[in-house]
């Protein structure tokens, strides 16, 4: 298992961190994520009143003993969680203004974490997203799974249009179970589209986190002549003076990461805005501490 | 504007450099692959209107302080003389205005506006590296190389004169001089818009324009007026006629303040007569004042001559009235009509009693060709209008600037004189009278009085008229509009018309109201004639000099130029006469050209009006530029330095953030 997008230093350091899910996953085997299924688990919830129809082999005795009244006690169940990484292979990730290109860098991420998911045990999966092609890899929690996994992302050449959101309008369709959907896009698509994909991943009630990957050059936009700007994804070309339309420019892209990060919180979904010249060690150890519950830190 | 380091203007081009550089940086753009084409897009669109529009100004500011610069270097010189857009010059013409108005002084302690120009042309032609300069004086009116301009005001052809000037035939012989003249030339006029000098009126302007416009190279005209913002003060005194009556010299005078004076003021004026002087104070009670000088001549006195002085003021030139006198000369007059009330009645008026040298003869209208000579100031011609023999003899009288009046015949006539005949007789109404509506105040025999006093015309009452019709000047009119008194003026005489006559059964014109004051006025004309040979105007023929005559200066008042006798008033000895030479009664008239007319007498050239303030201190028409030009090459390059400041960001948005 060696891949170059794969630091195991990293991981060995990062192990000891979990990645928890902020919302209660249905896996299909006991894990160490919260169900939203009460039942007959080690972990007492609450009691309630019995109503008719209760089961009743749910019934408190010793309360009912005690109390002379009907209690029903409830169960939290832990489970597994699934994961989907959904890596945006676009043109526009193949950017590099001197950093890394975006692809490399959600390489790394989805590797990364993909690793650390099921090294405790959680499913990994893999979905790649272009207007032409959407490559999936279903999850699964075999450590052999995880090579199959790396393979797809190591051979993963961006091309072409974004295909980002019906990908994502799939995905929320396909999983019929709660799941840790991470997306990995520069996001550049239509925002209103973008915030209707992600309500749709809400309503399935997915756990979502967003990496939203930006070249440094792309935000700091800073040239010192004109420059013949090719598109990634159609191959249009316009030539512009940087000098001349910085400010223009820098104000569009604010707009428009305010307006993704606005819609990503409406979404109820973890937002991270990552330059490609991040180091990867901070930006994993914070992504996962962030994710742990109050009550375990 | 010229630069008189014009080679540098090549450096100008220098201006351009920036945009080249901005062209060619824009075709040596670097390929980039780029993601978020989105947002370029949006912003190149969104550039396009001020950024662009800044853009251009901080390439307008470079290119303008490069071409500053270069023009700094070309040693720009202004001259307002000049104006902007005047390359080098090889010629000037120079029509210098030397005429008497040209002396006054535009403030107190200055020089005089001809001083003044002429030290500001000086300064002007040094500074435009001294091309070749021609004068065309307003007195001599002939192009005079002028070797080099320091000399300028040491001339004898720019001095003082009391003449006036011509300005059409000026800029005929300007345009006449540039015929010949290779190279870019330029006419300069130095002029104080003296409406007088400058005929706005006169037709010769139209050639003028033409031969200037016909020149292979159109001269730009300059035209320097030192406006006088006021000026010194100044009185003007002008003879307005002289004659001799018995043993006294009757002069009509003329004291006349500038348009701004106010307030009654005492002058002194100074007579003197053969070498003897006397002074009396005179009150002007207004701007002018005409009166009349009796000067009584020494016992048997033939001729002489002398001068009444004012003292010096704003104007020097324009203080002085010279006169001079011959034999008295016995003032005759001849009637034509037959005998009756109205030959008494005129016999009356040309001759009263106790005018001694007066005198007048009836004459048959068929004798009349027998007793007519040149020596006659006046004929009165009461009869049917003259053919034949005594048409010609009348005709020659004309000609010597004889003066005729003529009376209605009495009856409907078709015969014609000067093209002129009388209407058939025209009664008044029963019990009504023709009365005089309209007459000439200010001209004519009919004018006012030298004290303003009106004549008393409308008492006259006329039962009977006749109208004179014919090509002629009314200077009255009867009530219904018809002509009672005309002039036809001939070649050097006068022929007057008048309709009615002092008879009883015509009119009451006999009663001296009317009649008295017509005739003797017209008969002073006619006498002024024989004293007209003793005085004359500057330029006219009879201050010329006749083959053979030397001109003699003989009075005593000033400093007179030899090299400018021709041009400067005095008293003058020409062979065996004596003439004493006044300066033009236009020269005293203070209408200046307006904008208008000179636009009109100039249509069609390009001129430049400069008109200065003569108190303005400094004596130069043009002066170096170019530090202004410094001045805005530091300007461009500061605006240029504030248009490339960086805009001020704000900080209150991340540029990256995580959440």
């Amino acid at each position: 298992m060696s891949h170059s997008f794969l630091d195991h230093d990293l991981l060995s350091r990062l192990g000891s961190l979990p990645l928890e899910a902020r919302s209660p996953m249905m896996g299909n085997v006991a894990g160490r994520h919260r169900s939203p299924h009460h039942g007959s688990s080690v972990e007492f919830a609450e009691y309630r009143k019995y109503v008719p129809g209760d089961d009743t082999r749910r019934l408190d005795w010793k309360a009912f003993a005690r109390s002379d009244r009907f209690y029903i006690k409830e169960f939290e169940a832990d489970t597994n969680l699934r994961a989907y990484f959904v890596v945006d292979a676009s043109g526009s990730m193949n950017f590099s203004g001197g950093a890394p290109p975006k692809i490399e860098f959600a390489r790394r991420i989805a590797a990364s974490l993909a690793y650390l998911l099921v090294n405790q045990g959680d499913a990994a999966g893999l979905s790649i997203c272009t207007d032409k092609l959407h490559l999936e890899v279903p999850p699964s929690r075999r450590p052999a799974h995880l090579e199959r996994l790396f393979t797809t992302l190591e051979a993963l050449q961006p091309s072409g249009e974004t295909g980002l959101i019906p990908a994502l309008h799939t995905i929320a369709e396909k999983i019929g179970q709660r799941a840790f959907v991470v997306i990995l896009s520069d996001l550049f698509t239509d925002s209103s589209e973008l915030a209707d994909a992600l309500q749709h991943l809400r309503y399935r009630k997915h756990d979502i986190s967003v990496f939203h990957l930006m070249d440094p050059l792309e935000i700091g936009f800073q040239f010192d002549s004109p420059r013949r700007f090719v598109d990634l994804e159609d191959g249009t070309a316009i030539v512009a003076e940087p000098n001349l339309i910085a400010d223009e420019y820098k104000s569009a892209l604010h707009e428009f990461l305010a307006t993704v990060r606005a819609k990503t919180h409406d979404a109820n979904a973890d937002y991270q805005l990552v330059t490609t010249d991040t180091p990867l060690e901070p930006l994993l150890r914070d992504f996962l501490t962030a994710r742990l519950p109050k009550s375990k830190h | 504007m010229i630069f008189l380091s014009p080679l540098f203007l090549w450096f100008v081009a220098a201006a351009a450099v920036p945009i080249a550089i901005h062209l060619l940086n824009k075709r040596r753009h670097k390929t980039i692959p780029w993601a978020a084409m989105s947002f370029l897009l949006k912003a190149t669109r969104e550039s396009r209107g001020k950024k662009k529009l800044r853009h251009i100004l901080i390439l307008t500011c470079r290119a303008l302080a490069l071409a500053a610069l270069a023009l700094a270097a070309a040693r720009p010189v202004a001259s307002g003389l000049l104006g902007w857009g005047a390359g080098r010059l090889d010629t000037v013409v120079l029509i210098l205005d030397r005429s008497a108005s040209m002396e006054a002084k535009p403030g107190d302690g200055l020089a005089s506006q001809r001083e003044l120009v002429l030290e500001k042309v000086k300064k002007t032609l040094a500074d435009l590296g001294s091309p070749r300069l021609v004068l065309i004086d307003s007195a001599s009116a002939s192009p005079t190389d002028v070797p080099s301009p320091d000399t300028l005001a040491e001339l004898s052809s720019t001095a003082a004169t009391d003449s006036e000037a011509d300005f059409p035939r000026l800029l005929s012989k300007a345009a006449e001089f540039l015929t010949e003249t290779s190279g870019r030339s330029e006419v300069w006029i130095a002029s104080d818009l003296q409406s007088s000098n400058w005929h706005p009126a006169d037709e010769r302007w139209a050639a003028a324009r033409a031969s200037l416009s016909s020149l292979p190279k159109v001269p730009a005209i300059r035209i320097l007026s030192l406006t006088q913002n006021g000026g010194a003060s100044n009185t003007s005194l002008r003879l307005i006629s002289s004659r001799r009556s018995g043993d006294e010299l009757l002069l009509d005078l003329e004291l006349l303040r500038d348009e701004n004076a106010r307030g009654t003021i005492s002058i002194p004026v100074t007579s003197s007569l053969n070498g003897a002087r006397t002074t009396e104070l005179l009150t002007v009670p207004g701007q002018s004042l005409r009166f009349q000088k009796r000067v009584t001549l020494p016992e048997g006195s033939e001729s002489g001559y002398g001068h009444l002085s004012i003292p010096a003021d704003g104007n020097p030139r324009d203080n002085v009235a010279f006169f001079a006198y011959g034999p008295a000369m016995p003032v005759r007059s001849v009637i034509v009509s037959a005998e009756g009330e109205a030959a008494q009645y005129l016999a009356l008026a040309a001759a009263p009693p106790g005018f001694g040298e007066q005198s007048v003869e009836r004459v048959e209208p068929d004798q009349f060709s027998a007793v007519v000579t040149n020596d006659l100031s006046l004929i009165l011609w009461n009869a049917p209008l003259p053919d034949g023999a005594a048409a010609e003899s009348l005709n020659r009288y004309l000609s010597a600037g004889g003066q005729v009046l003529f009376f209605p015949p009495g009856q409907a006539s078709s015969e014609s004189f000067l093209e002129h005949k009388w209407s058939a007789p025209v009664e008044a109404a029963s019990g009504k009278f023709l009365i005089l509506k309209d007459w000439n105040h200010a001209d004519g025999p009919m004018r006012d009085g030298i004290d303003g006093t009106s004549l008393p015309a409308e008492r006259m009452k006329a039962i009977r008229c006749q109208i004179p019709q014919g090509d002629s000047a009314p200077l009255a009119r009867w009530e219904d509009g018809e002509p009672f008194l005309t002039r036809r003026v001939t070649d050097r005489g006068i022929a007057w018309f008048i309709g009615s006559k002092p008879d009883y059964t015509w009119s009451n014109l006999g009663d001296a109201d009317v009649l008295l004051p017509v005739v003797q006025r017209i008969l002073e004309l006619g006498a002024a004639r024989f004293d007209a040979s003793h005085t004359a105007e500057i330029g006219s023929d009879a201050a010329a000099l006749l083959p053979g005559e030397i001109r003699e200066r003989i009075d005593d008042y000033g400093t007179p130029d030899p090299a400018n006798a021709a041009y400067e008033s005095g008293v003058y000895r020409l062979g065996s006469r004596v003439v004493a030479v006044n300066r033009p009664a236009a020269e005293d008239a203070p209408e200046l050209l307006t904008r208008d007319e000179l636009d009109d007498v100039l249509e069609g050239t390009s001129y430049t009006l400069l008109e200065q303030a003569g108190q303005a201190t400094t004596a130069d028409l043009s002066r170096d530029l170019w530090m202004p030009f410094l001045i805005a090459v530091l300007a461009f390059l500061i605006f240029e330095a504030i248009l490339c400041l960086p805009k001020k960001r704000d900080r209150s948005t991340p540029l990256a953030a995580t959440s």
